[in-house]
């Protein structure tokens, strides 16, 4: 019985794992491809190309050792792209894309799949990305850089165009070409959008310069509303303050005010005190000093006007006196000058007498000279005696007036005198020629004239000569005036007029005394 | 059933259908949808993306000749 079961179930089990062995399902994602038996169709669901089987979606038997069976993935696939391209305006472009594809869900596309990469599915995406590379740069070629960046459709139809059909063949279709990835070496893209970045870059900075000097404008105003509200404080403050201060300073003060006005009434008091002292002290001055001084200040002044008085009363008096002796004096000088120059007048007379007498005896002589000498000696000493008792003015006076009547007399004598000589004269000068005999004149009539001129001023220096004498012996020499005459007659100045006539060459003389 | 046959199915246009270019349609097939290359029936006619389509013809694997509804 147990035998029976466990053989049952034995046979189940068997069955079960014969069963797991020969059962294949495809998962939805995959599709078996099952070959090595001929197979009939039988199923729209069951598809064979090349005498294989391609099952997808559900299981199926196989025979063991008679069938082999392959899984071919529909799994999504993607296929990395990094190409260095040029665009239709013949940019260079660096580009990172990826393609995205899978095995068609179709029997003719896995049988196309599975024909070509049943065995290569790890390097289905290098194939791909082959194939691709070359497609996407035709794909570039046919764009500019702006229709790449926006122009979506186009770059898909242009994808399916070029490379659809090709992918068709391996039996595959492309879900999405993306670019993920622009490399610009020449800027060109940065520069597209340069422009735009400028005006909206400017459009920014003016907002914020509008919004920022908005603000600035706010913040002056706020501060110098700030500024006028702190200064009204302030102005306030400091009048209070000053109110403060000069109430303070008042309050103050109040003390040392009502002192001073204290001490100023003091002081007021005490000037007035000092200023009767003063008075009191002037009217005690002027008592008993300055009248008693004055009296005799007065006394004095009239003392000294009485004697001043007196004196030049007396001065005058002596002034006249003395004016009036002086003039008796001179009366008196005068006088005595007169008489005394007579008194010499008459010695001077009396002594020609003495010296005439003398010459005439030679006994009496020496006794008429002694008197003589001893009468002018004592006149002599009486004038010298009076004359210096007259003194100063009165001996000059004297003296004046004895060379005035002199200088009168002596003209007045001299020619007279030689008014009187004149005739001798000449003669005298004319004698020589009284002793030739015979002259002979080689000038002639005018040669006489000048032999005679000539004598004759001879006859006049001496008498040029004979006047020097006589004013040269001033008192004396009216004594000798007297004899001049005669000595001259006949002095031995003839001899020396005709001691000169040799030298004149015109004359020739017979007997020359010398 | 009859799922996987495209022909009769209406799609519609995902890339501008033109002369000169491929176009794109998505038609609902298999319990999806999948994308198509696609062909106007009318050679110079163009269908812009979102027009419903029909498909006219099968080009296997993945080509579909689709005519606007």
């Amino acid at each position: 019985m147990y035998i029976i079961g466990g053989i049952a179930l034995g046979a189940i089990l068997l069955f079960l794992i014969l069963f797991k062995l020969m059962w294949r399902v495809a998962e939805p994602n995959e599709a078996l491809i099952i070959s090595g038996l001929r197979h009939n169709h039988a199923t729209d669901d069951i598809e064979d190309s090349l005498g294989f089987k391609i099952i997808t979606g559900k299981g199926t038997l196989l025979i063991p050792g008679v069938q082999t069976v392959r899984r071919l993935s529909l799994d999504l696939r993607e296929a990395e792209l990094a190409i260095d391209c040029v665009t239709h305006q013949g940019i260079p472009l660096g580009i990172r894309g990826v393609v995205i594809y899978k095995v068609g869900d179709d029997f003719a596309s896995i049988a196309n799949a599975a024909r070509r990469f049943l065995d290569q599915q790890a390097q289905m995406d290098l194939r791909v990305h082959n194939v691709f590379a070359g497609h996407l740069r035709a794909i570039v070629g046919n764009m500019t850089v702006e229709e790449m960046i926006r122009d979506r459709e186009k770059l898909t139809q242009l994808t399916r165009e070029s490379s659809g059909t090709e992918m068709e063949k391996l039996g595959l279709i492309v879900d999405s070409l993306q670019v993920q990835e622009i490399e610009d070496p020449t800027g060109y893209i940065e520069n597209l959008g340069r422009p735009h970045a400028a005006i909206v870059q400017s459009q920014a900075r003016i907002a914020q310069a509008a919004a920022d000097r908005e603000a600035t404008e706010r913040e002056q105003e706020a501060d110098a509303l700030k500024a006028e509200a702190r200064r009204a404080s302030q102005v306030k403050q400091a009048g209070y303050q000053a109110e403060i201060d000069q109430a303070a300073a008042q309050a103050k003060q109040a003390g040392p005010l009502s002192d001073a006005r204290s001490r100023q009434e003091v002081v007021v008091q005490e000037t007035k005190v000092a200023e009767l002292e003063a008075e009191r002290e002037e009217q005690r001055l002027q008592a008993t000093i300055r009248k008693p001084a004055d009296a005799q200040a007065y006394q004095q002044t009239t003392l000294a006007k009485a004697e001043r008085d007196a004196r030049i009363s007396g001065a005058e008096a002596k002034k006249a006196e003395t004016e009036l002796e002086a003039g008796a004096n001179a009366q008196r000088v005068k006088v005595t000058a007169g008489a005394e120059a007579e008194r010499v007048r008459l010695a001077a007379g009396a002594e020609a007498d003495h010296v005439k007498l003398e010459a005439e005896a030679r006994a009496q002589s020496t006794r008429a000279i002694g008197q003589a000498e001893a009468a002018a000696t004592e006149a002599k000493g009486l004038a010298e005696g009076e004359a210096v008792r007259a003194k100063g003015m009165a001996a000059a006076e004297a003296i004046k007036a004895r060379a005035d009547a002199l200088a009168e007399n002596q003209d007045a004598v001299i020619g007279q005198q030689l008014a009187e000589q004149w005739p001798a004269i000449v003669e005298a000068a004319a004698k020589p020629f009284g002793d030739v005999d015979q002259m002979i004149l080689l000038n002639g009539a005018q040669g006489l004239s000048d032999v005679l001129a000539q004598a004759l001023s001879q006859g006049v220096t001496g008498l040029q000569m004979a006047r020097n004498l006589l004013s040269g012996a001033n008192g004396f020499g009216v004594g000798s005036n007297g004899s001049g005459p005669n000595g001259r007659a006949d002095s031995p100045g003839n001899g020396q007029a005709n001691g000169r006539h040799p030298e004149t060459p015109a004359v020739e003389k017979g007997a020359d005394s010398s | 059933m009859a799922d996987h046959r495209l022909v009769g199915k209406t799609g519609r246009v995902t890339g501008r259908v033109g002369p000169g270019r491929i176009g794109e349609v998505v038609i609902p097939v298999r319990g999806g949808t999948e994308a198509f290359h696609a062909y106007a029936n009318d050679k110079d006619e163009e269908i812009v993306t979102g027009t419903r389509v029909l498909v006219i013809e099968h080009l296997p694997p993945r080509t579909v000749v689709v005519t606007p509804l």
